[in-house]
Protein backbone atom coordinates (compact mmCIF):
# COMPACT_ATOMS: atom_id res chain seq x y z
CA UNK A 1 0.00 0.00 0.00
CA UNK A 2 2.79 2.38 0.98
CA UNK A 3 6.35 2.01 -0.26
CA UNK A 4 9.29 4.34 0.23
CA UNK A 5 12.36 3.58 -1.79
CA UNK A 6 15.66 5.36 -1.04
CA UNK A 7 13.77 8.47 -0.06
CA UNK A 8 15.77 11.53 0.94
CA UNK A 9 14.31 14.87 1.82
CA UNK A 10 15.96 18.10 2.89
CA UNK A 11 14.24 21.39 3.60
CA UNK A 12 17.55 23.20 3.39
CA UNK A 13 20.65 22.35 1.42
CA UNK A 14 22.81 20.92 4.20
CA UNK A 15 20.31 19.64 6.80
CA UNK A 16 18.47 16.51 5.68
CA UNK A 17 15.17 15.66 7.32
CA UNK A 18 15.01 12.15 5.83
CA UNK A 19 18.01 10.20 4.65
CA UNK A 20 17.75 7.22 2.34
CA UNK A 21 14.61 5.79 3.92
CA UNK A 22 13.23 2.43 2.76
CA UNK A 23 9.88 1.41 4.14
CA UNK A 24 7.10 -0.91 3.08
CA UNK A 25 3.70 -0.85 4.70
CA UNK A 26 1.23 -3.46 3.53
CA UNK A 27 -2.47 -3.06 2.88
CA UNK A 28 -4.44 -3.12 6.11
CA UNK A 29 -1.39 -2.68 8.32
CA UNK A 30 -1.26 -0.54 11.46
CA UNK A 31 2.09 1.15 12.00
CA UNK A 32 3.43 3.46 14.67
CA UNK A 33 6.14 5.86 13.69
CA UNK A 34 8.21 7.14 16.58
CA UNK A 35 11.50 8.78 17.39
CA UNK A 36 12.84 11.89 19.06
CA UNK A 37 11.79 15.37 18.10
CA UNK A 38 13.18 16.35 14.72
CA UNK A 39 13.61 12.73 13.67
CA UNK A 40 11.54 13.25 10.51
CA UNK A 41 8.18 11.73 11.45
CA UNK A 42 6.11 14.65 10.27
CA UNK A 43 8.22 14.94 7.15
CA UNK A 44 7.59 11.31 6.30
CA UNK A 45 3.83 11.68 6.71
CA UNK A 46 3.80 14.83 4.60
CA UNK A 47 5.43 12.89 1.79
CA UNK A 48 2.59 10.38 1.98
CA UNK A 49 -0.21 12.90 1.36
CA UNK A 50 1.62 14.93 -1.23
CA UNK A 51 2.35 17.98 0.90
CA UNK A 52 6.01 17.48 0.11
CA UNK A 53 7.91 15.87 -2.71
CA UNK A 54 11.11 13.97 -1.90
CA UNK A 55 14.44 15.26 -3.18
CA UNK A 56 15.46 11.74 -4.08
CA UNK A 57 13.83 8.36 -4.20
CA UNK A 58 10.28 7.25 -4.84
CA UNK A 59 7.10 7.21 -2.82
CA UNK A 60 4.46 4.76 -3.97
CA UNK A 61 0.89 4.73 -2.78
CA UNK A 62 -1.23 1.85 -3.97
CA UNK A 63 1.35 1.08 -6.65
CA UNK A 64 1.46 4.62 -8.01
CA UNK A 65 4.50 6.82 -7.82
CA UNK A 66 3.51 10.07 -6.18
CA UNK A 67 6.97 11.56 -5.79
CA UNK A 68 6.62 13.62 -8.98
CA UNK A 69 2.88 14.05 -8.93
CA UNK A 70 1.74 17.22 -10.73
CA UNK A 71 -0.11 19.65 -8.46
CA UNK A 72 -3.34 19.04 -10.34
CA UNK A 73 -3.29 15.36 -9.38
CA UNK A 74 -2.64 15.78 -5.66
CA UNK A 75 -6.32 16.36 -4.76
CA UNK A 76 -7.19 12.95 -6.19
CA UNK A 77 -4.48 11.32 -4.07
CA UNK A 78 -5.85 13.03 -0.96
CA UNK A 79 -9.34 11.73 -1.55
CA UNK A 80 -8.09 8.30 -0.58
CA UNK A 81 -5.86 9.46 2.28
CA UNK A 82 -7.32 10.76 5.55
CA UNK A 83 -5.09 12.96 7.73
CA UNK A 84 -5.41 14.12 11.35
CA UNK A 85 -3.15 16.38 13.38
CA UNK A 86 -2.36 17.26 16.96
CA UNK A 87 -4.11 20.63 16.52
CA UNK A 88 -7.15 19.07 14.78
CA UNK A 89 -7.37 21.77 12.07
CA UNK A 90 -11.12 22.17 12.41
CA UNK A 91 -12.92 25.22 11.02
CA UNK A 92 -14.03 27.24 14.02
CA UNK A 93 -16.89 29.03 12.29
CA UNK A 94 -18.53 25.86 11.07
CA UNK A 95 -20.48 23.26 12.97
CA UNK A 96 -19.28 19.73 13.67
CA UNK A 97 -21.59 18.52 10.92
CA UNK A 98 -20.25 21.01 8.39
CA UNK A 99 -16.65 20.23 9.30
CA UNK A 100 -17.18 16.56 8.50
CA UNK A 101 -19.37 17.22 5.46
CA UNK A 102 -16.53 19.07 3.67
CA UNK A 103 -14.88 15.79 2.71
CA UNK A 104 -18.00 14.57 0.94
CA UNK A 105 -18.88 17.93 -0.61
CA UNK A 106 -15.50 17.89 -2.28
CA UNK A 107 -16.34 14.49 -3.72
CA UNK A 108 -19.56 15.86 -5.16
CA UNK A 109 -21.98 13.96 -2.98
CA UNK A 110 -25.59 15.05 -2.81
CA UNK A 111 -27.05 16.72 0.26
CA UNK A 112 -29.19 13.81 1.40
CA UNK A 113 -26.36 11.28 1.13
CA UNK A 114 -24.00 13.62 2.95
CA UNK A 115 -26.51 14.01 5.77
CA UNK A 116 -26.88 10.26 6.24
CA UNK A 117 -23.20 9.44 5.97
CA UNK A 118 -22.04 12.24 8.26
CA UNK A 119 -24.53 11.41 10.99
CA UNK A 120 -23.57 7.77 10.68
CA UNK A 121 -19.89 8.43 11.28
CA UNK A 122 -20.58 10.93 14.06
CA UNK A 123 -22.55 8.17 15.76
CA UNK A 124 -19.60 5.82 15.39
CA UNK A 125 -17.42 8.44 17.02
CA UNK A 126 -19.96 8.92 19.78
CA UNK A 127 -20.46 12.63 19.09
CA UNK A 128 -23.69 12.67 17.10
CA UNK A 129 -25.40 14.80 19.74
CA UNK A 130 -22.87 17.57 19.16
CA UNK A 131 -23.42 17.83 15.43
CA UNK A 132 -24.75 21.39 15.55
CA UNK A 133 -22.07 22.82 17.84
CA UNK A 134 -18.97 24.68 16.73
CA UNK A 135 -15.59 23.12 17.66
CA UNK A 136 -14.72 25.63 20.38
CA UNK A 137 -17.58 24.26 22.46
CA UNK A 138 -16.12 20.73 22.41
CA UNK A 139 -13.46 19.12 24.55
CA UNK A 140 -10.09 18.27 23.02
CA UNK A 141 -11.00 14.61 22.71
CA UNK A 142 -14.28 15.45 21.03
CA UNK A 143 -12.54 17.78 18.62
CA UNK A 144 -10.07 15.07 17.66
CA UNK A 145 -12.99 12.72 17.05
CA UNK A 146 -14.53 15.32 14.72
CA UNK A 147 -11.21 15.53 12.89
CA UNK A 148 -11.16 11.72 12.68
CA UNK A 149 -14.71 11.68 11.40
CA UNK A 150 -13.69 14.15 8.68
CA UNK A 151 -10.72 11.97 7.76
CA UNK A 152 -12.63 8.68 7.79
CA UNK A 153 -16.04 9.64 6.44
CA UNK A 154 -15.22 8.62 2.88
CA UNK A 155 -13.59 5.33 3.92
CA UNK A 156 -10.04 6.25 2.86
CA UNK A 157 -7.52 3.58 1.97
CA UNK A 158 -4.99 5.18 4.27
CA UNK A 159 -5.26 7.11 7.52
CA UNK A 160 -2.29 9.24 8.58
CA UNK A 161 -2.13 10.71 12.08
CA UNK A 162 0.54 13.11 13.30
CA UNK A 163 0.74 13.20 17.10
CA UNK A 164 -3.04 12.68 17.30
CA UNK A 165 -3.19 12.34 21.07
CA UNK A 166 -0.67 15.02 21.93
CA UNK A 167 -3.16 17.19 23.77
CA UNK A 168 -5.40 14.53 25.22
CA UNK A 169 -5.81 12.78 28.58
CA UNK A 170 -5.68 9.00 28.96
CA UNK A 171 -9.40 8.35 28.64
CA UNK A 172 -9.51 10.32 25.40
CA UNK A 173 -6.32 8.68 24.13
CA UNK A 174 -7.90 5.28 24.54
CA UNK A 175 -11.01 6.35 22.69
CA UNK A 176 -8.96 7.71 19.81
CA UNK A 177 -6.84 4.56 19.73
CA UNK A 178 -9.90 2.36 19.51
CA UNK A 179 -11.19 4.45 16.62
CA UNK A 180 -7.90 3.86 14.82
CA UNK A 181 -8.21 0.16 15.46
CA UNK A 182 -11.80 0.02 14.22
CA UNK A 183 -10.86 1.83 11.05
CA UNK A 184 -7.98 -0.59 10.65
CA UNK A 185 -10.26 -3.55 11.10
CA UNK A 186 -12.49 -2.21 8.33
CA UNK A 187 -9.45 -2.30 6.02
CA UNK A 188 -7.86 1.14 6.29
CA UNK A 189 -4.07 1.21 6.45
CA UNK A 190 -3.14 3.29 9.51
CA UNK A 191 0.11 5.18 10.13
CA UNK A 192 0.42 7.05 13.42
CA UNK A 193 3.38 9.24 14.29
CA UNK A 194 3.72 9.71 18.02
CA UNK A 195 6.04 10.25 20.95
CA UNK A 196 3.60 8.54 23.22
CA UNK A 197 5.24 5.42 24.68
CA UNK A 198 2.11 4.25 26.46
CA UNK A 199 -0.02 4.49 23.35
CA UNK A 200 2.49 2.36 21.45
CA UNK A 201 2.90 -0.19 24.22
CA UNK A 202 -0.83 -0.58 24.72
CA UNK A 203 -1.67 -1.26 21.13
CA UNK A 204 0.79 -3.99 20.15
CA UNK A 205 1.30 -2.86 16.60
CA UNK A 206 4.22 -2.65 14.26
CA UNK A 207 6.69 0.05 15.23
CA UNK A 208 9.11 2.04 13.10
CA UNK A 209 11.69 4.14 14.92
CA UNK A 210 13.24 7.10 13.19
CA UNK A 211 16.25 9.06 14.32
CA UNK A 212 17.91 11.94 12.50
CA UNK A 213 16.06 11.08 9.33
CA UNK A 214 16.94 7.39 9.28
CA UNK A 215 15.07 4.28 10.27
CA UNK A 216 17.07 2.91 13.19
CA UNK A 217 14.79 0.14 14.41
CA UNK A 218 11.72 -1.79 13.34
CA UNK A 219 9.61 -4.05 15.46
CA UNK A 220 6.85 -6.33 14.22
CA UNK A 221 3.64 -6.55 16.20
CA UNK A 222 4.90 -6.42 19.77
CA UNK A 223 3.47 -8.93 22.19
CA UNK A 224 2.45 -7.54 25.50
CA UNK A 225 5.52 -6.39 27.41
CA UNK A 226 7.99 -7.45 24.72
CA UNK A 227 8.86 -4.04 23.46
CA UNK A 228 9.74 -2.57 26.82
CA UNK A 229 13.33 -2.55 25.62
CA UNK A 230 12.56 0.49 23.52
CA UNK B 1 14.85 -2.90 -8.20
CA UNK B 2 13.28 -3.06 -11.65
CA UNK B 3 9.85 -3.11 -10.13
CA UNK B 4 10.39 0.35 -8.73
CA UNK B 5 11.78 1.77 -11.93
CA UNK B 6 8.68 0.82 -13.85
CA UNK B 7 6.43 2.95 -11.71
CA UNK B 8 7.30 6.19 -13.49
CA UNK B 9 3.82 7.25 -14.53
CA UNK B 10 2.91 10.14 -12.31
CA UNK B 11 -0.82 10.20 -12.77
CA UNK B 12 -3.48 9.06 -10.41
CA UNK B 13 -6.88 8.36 -11.78
CA UNK B 14 -9.73 10.03 -9.93
CA UNK B 15 -10.89 7.68 -7.26
CA UNK B 16 -14.42 6.41 -7.50
CA UNK B 17 -17.08 8.81 -6.37
CA UNK B 18 -20.31 7.36 -5.04
CA UNK B 19 -23.75 8.92 -5.50
CA UNK B 20 -23.39 12.06 -7.51
CA UNK B 21 -26.75 13.75 -7.16
CA UNK B 22 -25.30 17.28 -7.34
CA UNK B 23 -22.80 16.62 -10.04
CA UNK B 24 -22.09 18.20 -13.39
CA UNK B 25 -21.40 21.87 -13.85
CA UNK B 26 -24.99 22.83 -12.99
CA UNK B 27 -24.99 20.93 -9.72
CA UNK B 28 -21.55 22.23 -8.88
CA UNK B 29 -22.54 25.81 -9.66
CA UNK B 30 -25.46 25.49 -7.31
CA UNK B 31 -23.10 24.20 -4.66
CA UNK B 32 -20.66 27.07 -5.22
CA UNK B 33 -23.39 29.69 -4.92
CA UNK B 34 -24.77 28.06 -1.78
CA UNK B 35 -21.26 27.80 -0.37
CA UNK B 36 -20.50 31.45 -1.15
CA UNK B 37 -23.69 32.59 0.58
CA UNK B 38 -23.02 30.39 3.62
CA UNK B 39 -19.46 31.71 3.72
CA UNK B 40 -20.73 35.28 3.76
CA UNK B 41 -23.06 34.41 6.62
CA UNK B 42 -20.35 32.61 8.58
CA UNK B 43 -17.71 35.27 7.99
CA UNK B 44 -19.96 38.27 8.37
CA UNK B 45 -17.36 40.52 9.96
CA UNK B 46 -14.80 39.88 7.26
CA UNK B 47 -17.44 40.51 4.62
CA UNK B 48 -18.58 43.75 6.21
CA UNK B 49 -14.97 44.95 6.21
CA UNK B 50 -14.45 44.03 2.56
CA UNK B 51 -17.76 45.45 1.33
CA UNK B 52 -17.16 48.58 3.42
CA UNK B 53 -13.72 49.07 1.92
CA UNK B 54 -14.98 48.58 -1.62
CA UNK B 55 -17.88 50.95 -0.92
CA UNK B 56 -15.65 53.71 0.40
CA UNK B 57 -13.14 53.18 -2.39
CA UNK B 58 -15.76 53.43 -5.12
CA UNK B 59 -17.50 56.31 -3.37
CA UNK B 60 -14.30 58.33 -3.32
CA UNK B 61 -13.63 57.65 -6.98
CA UNK B 62 -17.22 58.26 -8.10
CA UNK B 63 -17.51 61.43 -6.03
CA UNK B 64 -14.39 62.66 -7.73
CA UNK B 65 -15.85 61.72 -11.11
CA UNK B 66 -19.07 63.56 -10.33
CA UNK B 67 -17.27 66.73 -9.32
CA UNK B 68 -14.89 66.48 -12.24
CA UNK B 69 -17.58 65.91 -14.84
CA UNK B 70 -19.59 68.88 -13.63
CA UNK B 71 -16.52 71.08 -13.43
CA UNK B 72 -15.42 70.12 -16.90
CA UNK B 73 -18.94 70.69 -18.20
CA UNK B 74 -19.01 74.15 -16.66
CA UNK B 75 -15.62 75.02 -18.07
CA UNK B 76 -16.57 73.76 -21.48
CA UNK B 77 -19.66 75.91 -21.46
CA UNK B 78 -17.51 78.95 -21.14
CA UNK B 79 -16.05 78.08 -24.51
CA UNK B 80 -19.33 79.33 -25.99
CA UNK B 81 -17.63 82.66 -25.64
CA UNK B 82 -15.00 81.73 -28.18
CA UNK B 83 -16.25 83.91 -31.00
CA UNK B 84 -14.75 85.34 -34.13
CA UNK B 85 -15.87 88.76 -35.30
CA UNK B 86 -15.44 90.18 -38.82
CA UNK B 87 -15.69 93.98 -39.06
CA UNK B 88 -16.77 96.08 -42.02
CA UNK B 89 -16.47 99.84 -42.19
CA UNK B 90 -19.77 100.17 -44.05
CA UNK B 91 -23.27 98.82 -43.72
CA UNK B 92 -23.79 95.69 -45.84
CA UNK B 93 -26.72 95.32 -48.15
CA UNK B 94 -28.97 92.33 -47.63
CA UNK B 95 -27.56 90.57 -50.67
CA UNK B 96 -23.99 91.25 -49.52
CA UNK B 97 -24.91 89.88 -46.12
CA UNK B 98 -26.20 86.62 -47.55
CA UNK B 99 -23.15 86.21 -49.81
CA UNK B 100 -20.81 86.58 -46.87
CA UNK B 101 -23.01 84.44 -44.65
CA UNK B 102 -22.92 81.56 -47.16
CA UNK B 103 -19.19 81.83 -47.65
CA UNK B 104 -18.49 81.88 -43.89
CA UNK B 105 -20.82 79.00 -43.13
CA UNK B 106 -19.10 76.97 -45.85
CA UNK B 107 -15.88 77.11 -43.82
CA UNK B 108 -15.22 74.03 -41.70
CA UNK B 109 -15.83 74.77 -38.03
CA UNK B 110 -18.39 77.54 -38.42
CA UNK B 111 -21.49 76.96 -36.32
CA UNK B 112 -23.61 80.13 -36.49
CA UNK B 113 -23.26 83.52 -38.11
CA UNK B 114 -25.06 86.65 -36.92
CA UNK B 115 -25.02 90.04 -38.61
CA UNK B 116 -24.69 93.06 -36.34
CA UNK B 117 -25.73 96.26 -38.11
CA UNK B 118 -24.37 99.68 -37.18
CA UNK B 119 -27.62 100.54 -35.36
CA UNK B 120 -27.49 97.31 -33.46
CA UNK B 121 -23.88 97.99 -32.51
CA UNK B 122 -24.80 101.42 -31.20
CA UNK B 123 -27.66 99.98 -29.20
CA UNK B 124 -25.31 97.47 -27.55
CA UNK B 125 -22.79 100.20 -26.88
CA UNK B 126 -25.42 102.31 -25.18
CA UNK B 127 -26.54 99.37 -23.11
CA UNK B 128 -23.06 98.85 -21.90
CA UNK B 129 -22.67 102.45 -20.89
CA UNK B 130 -26.01 102.66 -19.14
CA UNK B 131 -26.03 105.51 -16.66
CA UNK B 132 -23.37 107.38 -18.57
CA UNK B 133 -25.37 107.96 -21.76
CA UNK B 134 -24.19 111.55 -21.85
CA UNK B 135 -20.82 110.27 -23.07
CA UNK B 136 -22.50 109.09 -26.23
CA UNK B 137 -24.35 112.26 -27.00
CA UNK B 138 -23.80 113.20 -30.59
CA UNK B 139 -22.40 109.81 -31.48
CA UNK B 140 -24.13 108.46 -34.53
CA UNK B 141 -24.25 104.90 -35.63
CA UNK B 142 -22.07 105.47 -38.68
CA UNK B 143 -18.91 105.85 -36.62
CA UNK B 144 -19.31 102.26 -35.52
CA UNK B 145 -18.47 99.27 -37.72
CA UNK B 146 -20.98 96.66 -38.77
CA UNK B 147 -19.92 93.09 -38.18
CA UNK B 148 -20.50 89.36 -38.48
CA UNK B 149 -20.29 87.40 -35.25
CA UNK B 150 -19.30 83.78 -35.82
CA UNK B 151 -19.78 81.03 -33.26
CA UNK B 152 -17.59 78.00 -33.70
CA UNK B 153 -18.35 74.34 -33.40
CA UNK B 154 -17.21 72.80 -30.12
CA UNK B 155 -14.40 70.86 -31.75
CA UNK B 156 -13.01 74.01 -33.35
CA UNK B 157 -12.64 76.10 -30.21
CA UNK B 158 -9.06 75.14 -29.49
CA UNK B 159 -6.35 77.73 -30.07
CA UNK B 160 -4.97 76.19 -33.24
CA UNK B 161 -8.32 75.41 -34.85
CA UNK B 162 -9.41 78.98 -34.19
CA UNK B 163 -6.25 80.28 -35.86
CA UNK B 164 -6.79 78.01 -38.86
CA UNK B 165 -10.37 79.18 -39.09
CA UNK B 166 -9.37 82.82 -38.95
CA UNK B 167 -6.78 82.49 -41.70
CA UNK B 168 -9.37 80.72 -43.88
CA UNK B 169 -11.76 83.52 -43.10
CA UNK B 170 -9.23 86.15 -44.16
CA UNK B 171 -8.90 84.48 -47.57
CA UNK B 172 -12.53 85.36 -48.36
CA UNK B 173 -12.34 88.44 -50.62
CA UNK B 174 -13.69 91.52 -48.89
CA UNK B 175 -12.86 90.37 -45.40
CA UNK B 176 -9.93 92.20 -43.90
CA UNK B 177 -10.55 92.86 -40.27
CA UNK B 178 -10.97 89.88 -38.01
CA UNK B 179 -10.86 89.78 -34.22
CA UNK B 180 -11.17 86.77 -31.99
CA UNK B 181 -9.83 87.58 -28.54
CA UNK B 182 -6.63 85.71 -29.27
CA UNK B 183 -5.31 86.01 -25.75
CA UNK B 184 -8.55 84.90 -24.13
CA UNK B 185 -8.86 81.85 -26.36
CA UNK B 186 -5.34 80.86 -25.53
CA UNK B 187 -5.75 81.27 -21.83
CA UNK B 188 -9.08 79.55 -21.80
CA UNK B 189 -7.71 76.56 -23.65
CA UNK B 190 -4.68 76.19 -21.45
CA UNK B 191 -6.97 76.39 -18.42
CA UNK B 192 -9.15 73.64 -19.87
CA UNK B 193 -6.15 71.39 -20.48
CA UNK B 194 -4.96 72.15 -16.96
CA UNK B 195 -8.31 71.09 -15.52
CA UNK B 196 -8.20 67.89 -17.56
CA UNK B 197 -4.61 67.13 -16.60
CA UNK B 198 -5.36 67.65 -12.92
CA UNK B 199 -8.38 65.44 -13.30
CA UNK B 200 -6.33 62.64 -14.82
CA UNK B 201 -3.56 63.05 -12.22
CA UNK B 202 -5.79 63.25 -9.16
CA UNK B 203 -8.12 60.59 -10.55
CA UNK B 204 -5.23 58.30 -11.41
CA UNK B 205 -3.73 58.77 -7.98
CA UNK B 206 -7.08 58.02 -6.33
CA UNK B 207 -7.57 54.89 -8.42
CA UNK B 208 -4.11 53.59 -7.55
CA UNK B 209 -4.57 54.31 -3.83
CA UNK B 210 -7.97 52.67 -3.88
CA UNK B 211 -6.72 49.60 -5.73
CA UNK B 212 -3.92 49.27 -3.22
CA UNK B 213 -6.23 49.52 -0.21
CA UNK B 214 -8.87 47.19 -1.62
CA UNK B 215 -6.41 44.53 -2.74
CA UNK B 216 -4.70 44.59 0.64
CA UNK B 217 -7.98 44.32 2.49
CA UNK B 218 -9.02 41.34 0.39
CA UNK B 219 -5.60 39.78 0.89
CA UNK B 220 -5.93 40.17 4.65
CA UNK B 221 -9.46 38.76 4.77
CA UNK B 222 -8.40 35.75 2.75
CA UNK B 223 -5.32 35.37 4.93
CA UNK B 224 -7.64 35.32 7.94
CA UNK B 225 -9.41 32.36 6.35
CA UNK B 226 -6.35 30.43 5.19
CA UNK B 227 -7.28 27.49 7.46
CA UNK B 228 -10.37 27.05 5.30
CA UNK B 229 -8.21 26.85 2.20
CA UNK B 230 -5.87 24.45 3.97
CA UNK B 231 -8.63 22.10 5.10
CA UNK B 232 -10.25 22.06 1.68
CA UNK B 233 -6.92 21.14 0.12
CA UNK B 234 -6.35 18.49 2.78
CA UNK B 235 -9.57 16.63 2.00
CA UNK B 236 -8.78 16.61 -1.71
CA UNK B 237 -10.52 19.65 -3.17
CA UNK B 238 -9.16 20.75 -6.53
CA UNK B 239 -7.87 24.29 -6.84
CA UNK B 240 -10.92 25.30 -8.85
CA UNK B 241 -13.23 23.85 -6.23
CA UNK B 242 -11.49 25.77 -3.45
CA UNK B 243 -11.39 29.02 -5.37
CA UNK B 244 -14.84 29.12 -6.95
CA UNK B 245 -16.83 30.04 -3.80
CA UNK B 246 -14.25 32.68 -2.87
CA UNK B 247 -14.39 34.20 -6.34
CA UNK B 248 -18.19 34.29 -6.25
CA UNK B 249 -17.97 35.83 -2.81
CA UNK B 250 -15.59 38.49 -4.17
CA UNK B 251 -17.95 39.19 -7.05
CA UNK B 252 -20.91 39.59 -4.68
CA UNK B 253 -18.85 41.81 -2.37
CA UNK B 254 -17.90 44.00 -5.34
CA UNK B 255 -21.50 44.30 -6.54
CA UNK B 256 -22.72 45.07 -3.02
CA UNK B 257 -19.98 47.66 -2.58
CA UNK B 258 -20.77 49.39 -5.87
CA UNK B 259 -24.52 49.39 -5.21
CA UNK B 260 -24.07 50.96 -1.80
CA UNK B 261 -21.56 53.51 -3.07
CA UNK B 262 -23.84 54.61 -5.92
CA UNK B 263 -26.75 54.89 -3.48
CA UNK B 264 -24.61 56.97 -1.11
CA UNK B 265 -23.36 59.13 -3.97
CA UNK B 266 -26.91 59.76 -5.12
CA UNK B 267 -27.90 60.63 -1.55
CA UNK B 268 -25.02 63.10 -1.32
CA UNK B 269 -25.92 64.59 -4.69
CA UNK B 270 -29.59 65.02 -3.79
CA UNK B 271 -28.71 66.46 -0.43
CA UNK B 272 -26.34 68.92 -2.03
CA UNK B 273 -28.89 69.89 -4.66
CA UNK B 274 -31.56 70.74 -2.11
CA UNK B 275 -29.49 72.38 0.56
CA UNK B 276 -26.67 74.03 -1.29
CA UNK B 277 -28.45 77.23 -2.37
CA UNK B 278 -28.43 78.37 1.25
CA UNK B 279 -24.65 78.60 1.31
CA UNK B 280 -23.76 78.90 -2.35
CA UNK B 281 -24.23 81.97 -4.48
CA UNK B 282 -25.94 79.97 -7.18
CA UNK B 283 -28.85 77.60 -7.23
CA UNK B 284 -27.51 74.17 -8.21
CA UNK B 285 -30.93 72.98 -9.38
CA UNK B 286 -31.10 75.56 -12.13
CA UNK B 287 -27.39 75.68 -12.88
CA UNK B 288 -27.47 72.35 -14.66
CA UNK B 289 -25.54 70.38 -12.07
CA UNK B 290 -25.95 66.81 -13.26
CA UNK B 291 -25.60 63.33 -11.73
CA UNK B 292 -23.25 60.82 -13.30
CA UNK B 293 -24.31 59.73 -16.79
CA UNK B 294 -25.64 56.17 -17.09
CA UNK B 295 -22.50 54.76 -18.67
CA UNK B 296 -20.46 55.93 -15.68
CA UNK B 297 -22.87 54.23 -13.27
CA UNK B 298 -22.64 51.02 -15.27
CA UNK B 299 -18.87 51.51 -15.22
CA UNK B 300 -18.87 51.76 -11.42
CA UNK B 301 -20.90 48.54 -11.15
CA UNK B 302 -18.51 46.77 -13.46
CA UNK B 303 -15.45 48.13 -11.62
CA UNK B 304 -16.93 46.96 -8.31
CA UNK B 305 -17.49 43.47 -9.64
CA UNK B 306 -14.07 43.36 -11.28
CA UNK B 307 -12.42 44.74 -8.13
CA UNK B 308 -13.99 42.05 -5.93
CA UNK B 309 -13.34 39.23 -8.37
CA UNK B 310 -9.81 40.10 -9.40
CA UNK B 311 -8.88 41.05 -5.84
CA UNK B 312 -9.96 37.63 -4.61
CA UNK B 313 -8.37 35.92 -7.58
CA UNK B 314 -4.92 37.43 -7.07
CA UNK B 315 -5.05 37.01 -3.29
CA UNK B 316 -6.00 33.34 -3.61
CA UNK B 317 -3.04 32.73 -5.87
CA UNK B 318 -0.77 33.62 -2.98
CA UNK B 319 -2.32 31.11 -0.59
CA UNK B 320 -3.21 28.16 -2.75
CA UNK B 321 0.01 26.53 -3.77
CA UNK B 322 -1.23 22.99 -3.56
N1 LIG C 1 9.13 23.58 7.24
C1 LIG C 1 10.40 23.27 7.56
N2 LIG C 1 11.41 24.04 7.11
C2 LIG C 1 12.69 23.73 7.41
N3 LIG C 1 13.05 22.68 8.16
C3 LIG C 1 12.09 21.89 8.63
C4 LIG C 1 10.71 22.15 8.35
N4 LIG C 1 9.98 21.18 8.96
C5 LIG C 1 10.85 20.39 9.57
N5 LIG C 1 12.12 20.79 9.39
C6 LIG C 1 13.33 20.11 9.88
O1 LIG C 1 13.32 18.80 9.42
C7 LIG C 1 13.69 17.90 10.44
C8 LIG C 1 12.61 16.87 10.68
O2 LIG C 1 11.47 17.54 11.13
P1 LIG C 1 10.10 16.82 11.43
O3 LIG C 1 9.08 17.86 11.64
O4 LIG C 1 9.84 15.83 10.36
O5 LIG C 1 10.42 16.08 12.79
P2 LIG C 1 9.43 15.27 13.75
O6 LIG C 1 10.00 13.91 13.87
O7 LIG C 1 8.04 15.40 13.26
O8 LIG C 1 9.61 16.09 15.10
P3 LIG C 1 8.53 16.31 16.27
O9 LIG C 1 8.46 15.05 17.03
O10 LIG C 1 9.10 17.43 17.07
O11 LIG C 1 7.24 16.68 15.61
C9 LIG C 1 13.99 18.74 11.67
O12 LIG C 1 15.39 18.91 11.74
C10 LIG C 1 13.32 20.04 11.39
O13 LIG C 1 14.05 21.11 11.95
MG1 LIG D 1 6.25 16.27 14.01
Amino acid sequence: MIQLHNVSMAYQQDASALNNVNLKIGKGEFVFLTGPSGAGKTTLLRLLYGALAPNRGQVLIDGQNISRLPASQIPYLRRSVGVVFQDFKLLQNRTVFENVAITLEVLGWGKADIGKKVMHILKQMGIESKYSLTPQRLSGGEQQRVALARALVNDPKILLADEPTGNLDDANKNQILSIFKEANVRGTTVVVATHDRRLIEQSHKRLVVLNKGEIVEQMEKGKNGDDQAL
Amino acid sequence: MNRWKKEKTATIKPYKRPTLSGDGFGGRFGYFVARAITNIRQNIFVNVVTVGTITIALLIVSLFLLVFINLEGAVENWSERVQVTVYFDKELTTSEQSVFRDKILALPGALRVGYVSRDEALKRFKNRLRGQETLLEGVRSDVLPSSFEIALKRASRETESVETFVSALKRIPGITEVQYGEEWVRRFNSFLSFVRLMGVLVGGFLVIAVLFIVSNTIKLTIYARRDELEVMALVGATRFFIKAPFLLEGLLQGLAGSTISIALLFGLYEGFLHNADSFLTFNPVTSGLGFLPLEYIVGIFVSGAVLGFVGSFTSLRRFINV
